[in-house]
């Protein structure tokens, strides 16, 4: 298996991957970077520090949510090829006959591309976490618990995208895949706005929604972590807006994900097993 | 007998269609063996499933003596693929790293190994190059340099010099025959019967998913007789008479190339042509060359199929 996570980030390096993922990366939080610091600027001098307070947790969410975003289409496009494309090119027919199991080629390319992606939200994480809090200097609490899920949410996609790639052919791996983001994306703005009008049948539906793909209910309970509703007395207001986080998703919908990514893991190890060449 | 590569009934269906059925194999050790058929005979869909890309349906097989599936065993076997793919973004000594890993291969044995095959296989001066630069032909010599890594005691080759020229080809029939005389065994998968007739020790032939013949060249040469005679005024019950006499006849103009299954049928060849009013110039017994064998025992499965 070492060899197989060992060229799987090779790989990643080889075809320049990391190279352009953090010439984005770095692109995106330029931007980013300069948009907190005017906006920050411009705060401190204003009269009414209730305005600070309210926009900059939503300067935070925005980063995360479309720190996010990045991090799980890299999840995506990183995996979404991963067996199938080997199988298409034949590549997977001279590895397979090596003295190397199935479920270690699988598992070396889970851990070798997760390994990659979870470095790479954790750095994408740290980025939006310091340029916030040496900014703006908003206290923020639960960093190093936000962290851990910002780096599984691509570890989430990358299980089940796995999977596909081990049944689908690349293409329609990949629009499968992009579906199922989207419905997480979806499931947790209709969440949000349910809680906000209070509508069981929303709150109900993004539930939902986030048990087909638990994405999404990472990034609201990475929001709540970092903004204590204990600290602050205005979290309803912060918690407001497609960003926002009105009902912390509880512990267990983390241990779901967890689970999530050890079941598809483990499917992908399988049906790829069980599959002819 | 100490076999590589032995086979009991080992079948491969994809749903309702047989990718091969029933194969029996037995291969021993130290040999050349060929495995021949038409395209979409089977072939590769044998090797698949002896190399773990497929799982039999039914059937048993065991190689170097260890049954189908057997981890351990694969550290001494080496297989090159027909359609032939590497990882192109790295350079060839990076490959030959890579496939050592897998092979389970020590750093002091990479080191001693991978230069070794790097020289066998000629592509010396082209090591730190990327895969993706090499020719097909450059890109062939490193796969079979891949698989030649563990000095494998089996080994097998999917048509090992389609991409090469005829150089290539001579370097690689050394290469296999050098093996040989190290006692190693070569599976070779092969349309280029004159290759297969220079280097192989004994050849299979499927059709249809099906072993049809297997031995020795020797052997399967005996076991066919060819007869070509020259003649004029072949008629409809010259033809007649000679299909009833040859398990299979091909004619061209006025030569006619017969196949009879022992020798007392020769001379009844000669008078079905007297007697049937034709004139015979020529009649000459000849030695089956193994390109005439492929085309006598596809042409043999046209038939069959056409009566079917």
């Amino acid at each position: 298996m070492p060899a197989i996570i060992k060229i799987t980030f090779r790989e990643a390096l080889g075809r320049k991957v990391v190279l352009i993922s953090l010439i984005l990366a770095a692109a995106f939080l330029g931007l980013y970077g300069t948009g907190v610091h005017f906006v920050a600027g411009d705060l401190a001098r204003h009269p009414n520090p209730m305005l600070a307070q309210m926009i900059y947790p939503q300067l935070l969410s925005f980063g995360l949510y479309f720190g996010g975003f990045i991090v799980s289409f890299l999840a995506i496009f990183s995996a979404v090829g991963a067996i199938s494309s080997e199988i298409e090119s034949g590549i997977i027919q001279t590895i397979i006959p090596k003295p190397v199991r199935r479920d270690e080629i699988v598992l070396g390319k889970f851990l070798g591309t997760g390994l990659f992606l979870a470095l790479y939200a954790a750095l994408f994480f740290t980025v939006i976490y310091l340029l916030i809090h040496l900014k703006t200097g908003m206290e923020l609490t639960g960093q190093w618990k936000a962290l851990a899920l910002f780096a599984l949410q691509p570890v989430v996609l990358l299980a089940v995208t796995l999977c596909g790639s081990t049944v689908l052919p690349t293409i329609a791996n990949g629009v499968v895949m992009f579906m199922l983001y989207a419905v997480s994306i979806i499931g947790g703005m209709v969440e949000q706005i349910g809680w906000l009008i209070n509508n069981a049948t929303l709150q109900q539906t993004g539930i939902l929604a986030s048990l087909i793909m638990p994405v999404d209910a990472l990034y609201r309970k990475i929001v709540h972590l970092l903004m204590n509703p204990a600290a602050n007395p205005l979290q309803a207001l912060q918690q407001m807006g497609p960003f926002g986080s009105m009902s912390e998703p509880s512990v267990w919908m983390v241990v779901y994900a967890v689970l999530y990514v050890i079941f598809f893991a483990g499917m992908a190890v399988y049906l790829f097993g069980k599959r002819d060449i | 007998m100490d076999l590589a590569i032995e086979t009991i009934n080992l079948t491969k269906h994809y749903g309702n269609k047989v990718g091969c059925a029933d194969i029996c194999l037995r291969v021993p050790r130290g040999q050349i063996f060929g495995f021949l058929g038409s395209n979409g005979a089977g072939k590769s869909t044998l090797v698949k499933t002896l190399m773990g890309l497929l799982f039999p349906t039914s059937g048993e097989a065991w190689l170097l003596g260890k049954p189908l599936g057997d981890i351990g065993v694969r550290r001494k076997i080496g297989f090159l693929p027909e359609n032939f793919r590497y990882h192109d973004w790295l350079t060839c000594r990076q490959l030959l790293d890579f496939h050592a890993s897998l092979y389970g291969m020590s750093n002091d044995e990479k080191k001693r190994r991978i230069p070794q095959v790097i020289k066998q296989v000629g592509l010396s001066g082209h090591e730190r190059q990327k895969i993706r630069t090499y020719s097909k032909g450059m890109q062939q010599r490193a796969g079979l340099a891949c698989a030649l890594l563990p000095d494998p005691d089996l080994l097998f080759l999917d048509e090992p010099t389609s991409a090469l020229d005829p150089l290539g080809r001579r370097d690689v029939r050394e290469i296999l025959v050098e093996l040989r005389a190290g006692g190693k065994t070569i599976f070779l998968n092969s349309h280029l019967l004159s290759e297969v007739e220079m280097i192989c020790d004994t050849v299979a032939f499927i059709r249809q998913g099906t072993v049809i013949r297997q031995g020795t060249l020797d052997e399967l040469r005996s076991a066919e007789i060819n007869v070509e005679m020259r003649l004029e005024g072949l008629t409809e019950q010259i033809r007649g008479a000679l299909a009833g006499l040859t398990l299979s006849l091909y004619i061209e103009g006025d030569t006619v190339l017969a196949n009879v299954s022992k020798d007392e049928d020769i001379p009844l060849l000669a008078e079905a042509v007297i007697l049937g009013g034709g004139r015979l110039y020529e009649l000459n017994r000849k030695r089956s060359s193994l390109e005439e064998m492929f085309i006598s025992m596809a042409q043999e499965g046209t038939n069959n199929a056409g009566h079917h």
